[in-house]
């Protein structure tokens, strides 16, 4: 079959000493991110952009894709031993987990989290390999109204689906369209927003907004009151990690639903792995037999989200790959790097450089099995690593990060577009904006615009041509439905309400 | 939030307008189909919509005198505007004192000033960050970091 002799061509390149020796760095530097506190997945890429930029493609997005599965691993750590979340996805472990280590198994929660989010990756890497080339064959034929509705259905489907207040996310996404505006319109030349600036007339370059938005605004937030330490007692060998045959057989079923959940949640744009994990918890807890034990410190309760969000994160790169839509924060991140090694994601991009997607796929194969020989034996490694102050990797996150934006264009305002979006983000984040939808409509935007007005050149300007193409108006009607969605949900509440009251 | 809801209204509004009144003066269709004010000129609508959404949802909701200010005061203000002021003279000076003295000189605030470390740590936690820094751009990625008209 074509798809094996593709695979197999992808192990070729992943093989090659370089990309196996850059998986593993990315694997180890990403699992150090989500074991550390106050740095997460998105942060993380975002400052390892700047440091992959003299590679070439294929290992940067390697690189960059071990950190970020390597990060998603490390929260887990630190939700079961501290009840300390290291992102927003790993949240759902610590109500098993953390239970667990209190009851004195923080061993089987810990291992048990390592395999599931082994087998659960590695289940949505098969996924990935299957699902995408027919993806991207049918996607080929898409014209300029299917890509506007694609990337507006994107842009929706994230700020709805994405924070609390979906009026804030659109706000934030709006923004992110307005700032890729800004520098000469490339199709007529136009100077727009510069503010008289030379240095604008290019555009704010991604990497500073991303860092800014991301890294900075982080540090801010995290600057304010002096960190606690925390420390845990817990003695962790190998052996103790072991998950015995009753946990196993207590996590069979949660580990195929989490996997299933979280895989298919991760495709969605906008869903991610932070409701994936609260999904398949739900999920597990419903079909359980004895659902009232749960929080207490069941296995079920770890497996479950913790596959659910290693599937969300494999998922999550299929439109990646096959669209050019990123679904998250971190995976925009990702696009952007990529667009910066000139690798356009799309649909052509399995014809058109398949040693790269292939050797990509063919990376997490074998990320996913060094995150577990890597871990295992170094979760004991990994917890003495928590006792490094906040106060000693503060300066140290704040320098790499400036000086790394410096470095991809050797140019001192980029320094500023990251000081600046710093503030923006720090305030963003106090006041409940989400930072991920103004990325990805920075991102997106430049694709938006071209492909908005493309179409309305090819009908005369018409708008009725995103409606009237099968595919496009099937995408608007649900980008459109999604921005209602919240007023579906309250309208649902108060019917609910409405009938509760009535009995 | 509530007035904190009412002042950003407020701001994206003006940023709104600003949006709407610079796109009008760009062309707004090209020989075909739209033109470069086009798009900007719509978002500025949309924004502008979506401030007075947020207006009308803040002044509509009664204020809970209980709820403070989703921003600090006092010592966790003075660290973060710390942090930014540092931040700033950072990069205008990068150029002025180059990457070595400059990062060194601004770790060491960051651990003194803002964090109140005891000296022999701030000096170690300082020159470890710019050597690692050093080694990691100028040495391992061959990129050129500024330096100072010393040459360093």
């Amino acid at each position: 079959m074509d798809i094996f002799s593709n695979l197999i061509m992808g192990f070729h390149v992943a093989f090659s000493p370089m990309n196996l020796w850059m998986c593993f760095v990315g694997v180890l530097i990403g699992t150090l991110i989500g074991v550390l506190p106050g740095i997460g997945p998105t942060t993380g890429v975002a400052i390892l952009i700047p440091i992959t930029f003299g590679m070439d493609a294929t290992t940067a997005i390697i690189t960059m894709c071990g950190v970020y599965y390597g990060a998603m691993y490390g929260g887990s750590t630190t939700s079961i031993l501290l009840n300390v979340p290291g992102e927003s996805s790993s949240v759902m472990t610590t109500l098993d987990g953390y239970q667990m280590a209190k009851k004195g198994r923080p061993g089987p929660a810990l291992g048990m989290a390592a395999l599931s989010s082994f087998i659960a990756g590695t289940f949505a890497v098969l996924m990935l390999t299957f699902l995408s080339p027919p993806l991207a064959n049918y996607a080929v034929s898409f014209g300029p109204p299917e890509y506007f509705a694609l990337t507006f259905m994107g842009l929706t489907l994230v700020t709805s689906l994405g924070g609390d207040s979906p009026l804030k996310g659109l706000i934030s996404g709006v923004f992110g369209l307005l700032v890729a505006c800004i520098g000469i319109d490339a199709q007529s030349a136009v100077a727009r927003f510069t503010f008289g600036s030379m240095s604008l007339l290019d555009g704010v370059g991604f990497i500073g907004v991303a860092v800014g938005l991301f890294a900075a605004a982080e540090v801010l937030v995290n600057i304010e009151e002096p960190m606690l330490q925390i420390f845990t007692e817990a003695k962790l060998t190998i052996r103790s990690l072991l998950p015995n045959l009753q946990d196993w057989k207590d996590s069979f079923g949660a580990l195929w639903r989490g996997s299933i959940i979280g895989f298919f949640v991760g495709v969605l744009p906008g869903a991610g792995a932070t409701i994936a994990s609260f999904m398949a918890y739900a999920v597990e807890k419903k079909v359980s037999k004895h659902p009232e034990l749960f929080g207490t410190g069941v296995i079920e309760g770890v497996a479950a989200p913790e596959g659910a969000n290693n599937a969300a994160a494999g998922g999550a790169l299929v439109p990646l790959l096959t669209l050019g839509i990123p679904g998250s924060g971190t995976t925009a991140v990702m696009l952007g790097a990529l667009m910066i090694h000139g690798l356009r994601p799309g649909p052509m991009l399995f014809s058109s450089r398949p040693d790269f997607v292939w050797g990509l796929i063919a990376s997490m194969y074998i990320g996913n099995v060094m995150l577990i020989i890597l871990n295992m034996p170094m979760i004991g490694l990994w917890v003495r690593l928590l006792k490094v102050p906040y106060k000693v990797l503060m300066p140290l996150i704040i320098t790499i990060s400036a000086v790394g934006v410096f470095a991809t264009d050797n140019n001192i305002f980029d320094m500023w577009v990251m000081a600046v979006f710093g503030v923006i983000g720090y305030l963003m984040k106090k006041l409940d904006y989400p930072a991920a939808p103004a990325v990805l409509a920075l991102v997106l935007g430049p694709m938006v615009e071209m492909s908005l007005r493309q179409s309305l050149t090819i009908s005369h300007g018409n708008l009725s041509i995103f409606f009237t193409r099968p595919i496009s108006g099937t995408l608007t009607v649900i980008a459109i439905l999604s921005l209602f969605a919240p007023f579906l949900r309250i309208l649902w509440k108060k019917y609910r309400a409405g009938k509760t009251a009535a009995v | 939030m509530k007035k904190a809801d009412l002042i950003t209204g407020f701001v994206l509004l003006v940023l709104s307008g600003y949006v709407i009144q610079e796109s009008w003066r760009m062309p707004s269709s090209a020989t075909f189909g739209p033109g470069s004010g086009f798009l900007p000129f719509w978002l500025g609508v949309l924004m502008a919509l979506l401030a007075l959404i947020l207006l009308f949802n803040a002044w509509r909701r009664p204020s809970d005198p209980k709820e403070g200010s989703p921003f600090p005061g006092g010592k966790p203000l003075l660290r973060v505007v710390a942090v930014m002021v540092g931040l700033g003279v950072y990069i205008s000076l990068m150029e002025v004192l180059g990457f070595l003295l400059n990062t060194f000189l601004f770790v060491a605030y960051l651990m003194r000033a803002v964090e109140r470390e005891r000296l022999p740590m701030t000096a170690l936690t300082a020159f470890l960050t710019t050597a690692g820094l050093y080694l990691i751009f100028q040495v391992l990625l061959g990129i050129t970091l500024p330096r100072n008209m010393f040459g360093l």
